[in-house]
């Protein structure tokens, strides 16, 4: 093209002026501009439906995300559908939008989200979702569902929160249960008959109702007991009275993209990801992941081979993670390394992996692996004694863990990093100082190694996280400790350390509060959420914003006690708030896990043998391959 | 080994990659476009690329360039097309050359500044603009790796060129540039904001590179 014409007329039309004019006030402006390497840009004129997809944080978050990068290029790749990414602008930006009227808009074509007939929300985490109601207002949209009267503006949500949508109900006319690369595009082709049809929007939630795994919240009633529990969810309109979740069972037919838009500007997590299954064979009693996501289903070496090829080609990424909820579990970890690595080496690729257990692998083969030499070591053992190990049936034992850091020492490095919980079950001060005593450990082995690095120094750290009750786990009926008991803890642990290679840090009780509220919330807290959005709550995941008090006033003024939600032991027998939702896991698995939690008894993972959870439902992966 | 300058416009969404974030994209558009380069030895290998002189976040650039070193001969338009193919969209080179200059011999750069007038009247400001470099003393303040300096930007008003067109004041301009000193065409919005207390919407490019006895950047 002719320069002169580039810079007088063409470079003028690539983006929108008004936003364009903004931009100079804001930090970071390459979060708002898109124009990246493979991000879709479609003529609106073949264009019937406009998706937004919304990821309720910021760019560099959203853009770090596998699950968006799968959707958007699913619907992309049919040719009357746009999909468009669509983040949280930060609040310098949604300050200067405000000020000069500018709805909140999609990337791609710079058009305001209010023109959109799909906006779907992804919810990764519970503190986004005042910024989900932000993001509505600011798009110019009614944040509550039954003021959306028309066939348009049909808000979506999906991803692992949904698995308990309640708190959301107000606002989000229709969830995708369990994982939605078909059932999005189920929905999306019934829109299109319903709009061709004249139907209302009424009629298009009850049609798509009845696809499976599509819950729409309004045609639902809720009645209460006195006491403030659940006594009954009512279906209208014959929508079905449990919502099964949908998930992909032959993984190597599963939809990848064969490229990821690029971002031009740093992300979080800026290399190519490449999906080894889905699911854990591990049933680890805190962990949500592990039961909504079952049964675990592997993808062929040759199937992640091409697939890693393809996005390298098309992305130029020098790097390749490996993302699942376990990596180190996949049955043939070496052989695909290795056939990795046959190539990548020479293509000056690195191949990563986001956690490792060490013991498995040859020096050689940790060599070749970047993330481990970088970032130093990483080990989950959770829990600082065995006896709580075994109650929330992480199967790692103290030798496992030394020998793997007697491994790791030998092979050179000298920095380690563990991850704990505390609030657990059952969890006595003992096991708090349990966690510095592990820590010390792993100090003192790397002195009585003589194989360790010469001359150099250990660095080990333990960071503890709060423990968070969640639904669809074991320890789903359980209290939550409070704020106060979670302090005195962190004291007791940050008094048990006695040496100055150990250091010990912990996360934000105050948050960890809010998080447990809204895991196992029920629909009355949408007025909490509304109430929140209105008094300017928002980012409540990113610690310069979350302000805790200003949420209890919330609470106050709306009548609710938070600690209903969070800190009350449920009995088994309680109708809870997402006991419509099904991700096949049976209650009666689910409490029979708890009450072998309370009796330190463990149970062998899905490799070892199967526990019935329920997953075989589906017929298909682990739970019938092995069997 | 082959050294060749690759010339590239940066303009539109591409004017919010900062250098850093630059030097991160054509990393990777090298790796995706397969090119035989030069990678520096050692641990981490890299492909070696340096630019004429980094383009300031917001300011769009008409004629930009990066060295590489090449371990084979390549057609310049097979080496301009995978290029291309591999970044952003408004990032797009149009041509391959033998380096002629050395970039530490850059000392100047001609800018293009496009100021909006919005509901002014353009000529009004024009005139306002010009009796604001007409001053003696334009004090404005600079941030260095040393601090906060005081400039007088007289000093560098003696090679301008203001017209209008359209609703637009467009200001053409030579500033120092290059190593040893640097003027950033931003410092004038500041001034006009300071003395006249207009913050105006400007689009800046920059143009063409000099050195020190104004022969063009090649
Ligand atoms: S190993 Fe345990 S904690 Fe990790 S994903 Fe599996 S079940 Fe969850
Ligand atoms: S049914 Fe058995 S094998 Fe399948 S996920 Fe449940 S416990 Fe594992």
């Amino acid at each position: 093209m002719d320069l002169a014409a580039i810079f007088a007329t063409e470079l003028r039309k690539t983006m929108n002026q008004k936003i364009e004019r903004i931009l100079a006030n804001v930090q970071k402006p390459g979060r708002y501009v898109g124009g990246e390497l493979n991000a879709v840009i479609k003529d609106k004129a073949d264009i019937d439906v406009r998706f937004a997809f919304c990821f309720p944080d910021v760019y560099e978050v959203g853009m770090s995300h596998l699950g968006m990068k799968i959707l958007y290029s699913v619907l992309n790749e049919q040719p009357d559908i746009w999909c468009e990414r669509v983040f949280a602008p930060w609040v310098d930006m949604e300050e200067e939008m405000r000020k000069h009227d500018i709805p909140l808009f999609a990337l791609e074509s710079g058009d305001s989200v209010a023109e959109f007939d799909f906006i779907g929300f992804t919810l990764q985490y519970e503190l986004s979702y005042t910024n989900i109601l932000n993001m509505l207002n600011l798009a110019g949209i009614p944040i509550k569902a039954q003021d959306r009267t028309d066939l348009f503006h049909i808000v979506a949500a999906g991803g692992p929160c949904a698995c308990n949508p309640e708190p959301l109900a107000d606002f989000v006319d229709l969830f995708f249960i369990g994982e939605g690369e078909q059932v999005d595009l189920e929905v999306i082709r019934l829109y299109q008959a319903c709009k061709k049809a004249g139907k209302s929007k009424r009629e298009f939630l009850q049609e798509a109702a009845q696809i499976e795994g599509v819950y729409v919240p309004s045609l639902y009633t809720v009645s209460y007991h006195d006491d403030g529990t659940i006594k009954e969810m009512i279906p209208h309109a014959a929508a079905p009275k449990t919502i099964r979740k949908r998930l992909e069972l032959d993984m190597d037919q599963a939809y990848f993209p064969d490229k990821f838009v690029v971002p031009s500007i740093e992300i979080v997590h800026d290399r190519a990801v490449a999906e080894v299954q889905r699911g854990c064979i591990r049933g680890c009693r805190f962990c949500q992941a592990g039961f909504i996501y079952r049964p675990v289903r592997e993808k062929s070496i040759d199937m992640i081979n091409r697939q890693c090829r393809s996005i390298c080609e098309h992305t130029g990424y020098d790097e390749i993670s490996l993302s699942s909820l376990s990596t180190s579990d996949y049955s043939q970890i070496e052989e695909l390394l290795e056939t990795l690595l046959s190539w990548t080496d020479n293509e000056k690729i690195s191949v990563s992996l986001p956690s490792l257990r060490v013991d498995g692998f040859s020096n050689e083969l940790m060599d070749k692996l970047k993330t481990v030499r970088r970032s130093g070591l990483t080990f989950a053992p959770e829990a600082g004694t065995q006896r709580l190990r075994d109650v929330i049936n992480k199967n790692v034992t103290d030798e496992e863990l030394m020998k793997t850091v007697q491994t790791a020492f030998e092979g050179g490095w000298t920095t380690i990093k563990l991850y704990f919980m505390i609030g657990l079950p059952t969890e006595t001060m003992e096991d708090v100082a349990g966690i510095a005593h592990l820590g010390q450990q792993v100090v003192e082995a790397y002195y009585s190694n003589p194989k360790r690095a010469k001359g150099r120094s250990v660095k080990v750290t333990c960071s503890a996280s709060s423990f968070v009750p969640k639904p669809f786990t074991p320890f789903q009926w359980e209290p939550q400790d409070s704020i106060e008991t979670l302090h005195k803890k962190q004291q007791h642990l940050i008094g048990s350390v006695h040496s100055k290679k150990l250091t010990c840090n912990w996360h934000d009780a105050d948050t960890s509060f809010l998080e447990g509220v809204f895991a196992r919330g029920d629909r009355r807290l949408g007025k909490v959420l509304e109430q929140a959005f209105e008094h300017g709550c928002k980012f409540d995941g990113w610690s310069d914003f979350f302000s805790l008090p200003k949420w209890l006033e919330v609470f106050e003024k709306c009548g609710i006690d938070p600690t209903f939600y969070n800190q009350r032991r449920r009995s088994f027998d309680e109708v809870l708030p997402w006991d419509h939702i099904d991700y096949g896991i049976k209650k009666s698995f689910l409490k029979r896990e708890c009450e072998k939690a309370y009796q330190n008894v463990t149970t062998p993972n899905c490799q070892e043998a199967c526990s019935a959870c329920g997953a075989t439902c589906f017929q298909g992966g682990i739970c019938v391959e092995k069997r | 080994m082959k050294s060749v300058r690759i010339w590239f416009h940066k303009f539109g969404t591409a004017k919010y990659i900062s250098h850093l974030d630059l030097n991160r994209c054509v990393a990777r558009a090298f790796h995706k476009a397969k090119l035989p380069m030069w990678y520096t030895e050692g641990f981490n290998p890299h492909a070696f690329v340096t630019f004429a002189l980094p383009l300031s976040l917001g300011v769009e650039g008409k004629h930009e360039s990066m060295d590489i070193r090449l371990l084979e001969e390549m057609p310049k338009e097979e080496i301009i097309r995978r290029l291309n193919d591999a970044l952003p969209k408004d990032i797009r080179v149009y041509d391959v050359t033998e380096p002629k200059m050395k970039p530490g011999k850059i000392a100047y750069a001609d800018y293009e500044i496009r100021y909006a007038a919005d509901d002014r009247d353009p000529q009004e400001l024009k005139k306002a603009l010009e009796k604001l470099f007409a001053k003696d003393e334009i004090l404005v303040e600079k941030k260095t790796k040393s601090g906060i300096k005081t400039l007088n930007l007289n000093d560098y008003l003696d090679k301008y060129k203001m017209t209008v067109a359209d609703n637009e004041v467009v200001l053409n301009i030579v500033l120092p540039a290059g190593s040893t000193e640097n003027v950033n065409p931003s410092l004038i919005g500041e001034a006009i904001k300071t003395y006249l207390g207009y913050s105006l919407f400007a689009v800046i490019i920059r143009s063409y590179l000099y050195d020190a006895e104004f022969h063009i950047f090649a």
